[in-house]
């Protein structure tokens, strides 16, 4: 007991908060997220892959095989399709875990004023409080990665020499406007979808604590 | 203004579950205004009479029965983009309520066997 007491007294940082569990806490958090993310994008690609097969049988590789280029190995096939969920899950699992870890640290030491919409139980396992999204962080957050992730991708298509033929990544300048397959279009690009991102995470965010808010409203 | 944080809270921090219907909704909002204004940007857009608008967004409609770049098909994405989103925010808030009592459960055991 005396030395759980120590413990705690030296891994507190000035204002009494337990610096090495509330790390601990975020890296779990990002390990979960990441889990969960790229399970998920996992399923959605093996299944858009499969569902591709079976409506346009050997024709199917139109847009979804242009996921090689990121994808080694992929294709529209059966086998094409566990490739697919295994860099949908690494992509995502990386990149989601990535975006907990940035929210964690926006969030440092105020995490638990923030996070949670209920007064914290003592029994924090067994009876769970809900928790709340911080539209700020978040958006910062998963914007950041989400910004980076196309500046990759399009200095991924400059580097491998294909910048003049992807005509697909040239669309998303009907929505980033001055965005091309160029370095220069790349960081314009991230700068503006990061913007974009960051507005629809404070959306989100206000959207889901509004109605948290709205049913667990304290009598 | 910086209080102190107990242990607690930090760990009610981290088992918080997420809810569902709340991402539900929140998702299905996000994804429906998305198809919406994705859709409304390019019928916005001046494009040469007889140029086809959106060819690209239009494929949608190999998945979105009655999908169009246009301002009904722009109203019928919106729904379809509810839909989706719902579905990915259902999802996604399950999944994360799951795995925390997953993970839970695996250190409950793991503790229990500690002290034995």
């Amino acid at each position: 007991m005396g030395n759980y007491q120590n413990m705690q007294t030296t891994n507190q940082n000035v204002y009494g908060v337990n610096l090495k569990l509330l790390n601990a806490a975020v890296r779990f958090n990002a390990l979960m997220l990441g889990l969960t993310a790229g399970t998920l994008a996992a399923l959605i690609t093996f299944f858009a892959t499969h569902a591709s097969i079976a409506k346009w049988g050997s024709d199917s590789g139109n847009y979804l095989s242009l996921l090689a280029i990121f994808f080694p190995g992929y294709s529209v096939t059966s086998g094409g399709a566990w490739v697919g969920a295994f860099w949908a899950f690494v992509y995502a699992g990386t990149s989601s875990a990535l975006s907990y870890r940035l929210y964690g640290k926006v969030l440092g030491t105020r995490i638990a004023d923030i996070l949670l919409s209920t007064v914290p139980t003592e029994n924090p396992v067994l009876k769970p409080s809900v928790l709340r999204l911080h539209g700020i962080s978040l958006g910062l957050a998963i914007g950041a990665i989400a910004a980076v992730g196309l500046f990759c991708s399009t200095a991924w298509l400059v580097i491998r020499g294909t910048a003049d033929q992807s005509v697909h990544a040239a669309l998303f300048a009907n929505y980033i406007p001055g965005y091309s397959v160029s370095i220069l279009g790349g960081l314009l690009g991230a700068v503006e979808l990061f913007a974009l991102v960051f507005i629809a995470c404070l959306l989100l965010a206000t959207v889901y604590n509004k109605i948290v808010e709205f049913r667990h409203r304290q009598s | 203004m910086n209080r102190p944080v107990r242990d607690h809270e930090i760990l009610s921090a981290v088992f918080a579950k997420m809810d569902v219907m709340a991402m539900t909704v929140a998702a299905g909002v996000l994804c429906s205004l998305l198809l919406f204004l994705a859709t409304a940007t390019l019928l916005l857009q001046d494009v040469p009479q007889d140029y086809p608008v959106g060819p690209h967004l239009r494929d949608l409609s190999n998945y979105l029965p009655g999908y169009g770049v246009s301002w009904v098909g722009a109203l019928v994405g919106a729904f379809y983009g509810f839909i989706g989103g719902a579905l990915a925010g259902f999802a996604a808030a399950v999944y994360w309520n799951l795995t925390h009592y997953v993970a839970l459960g695996v250190m409950l055991i793991s503790a229990a066997e500690l002290a034995d």
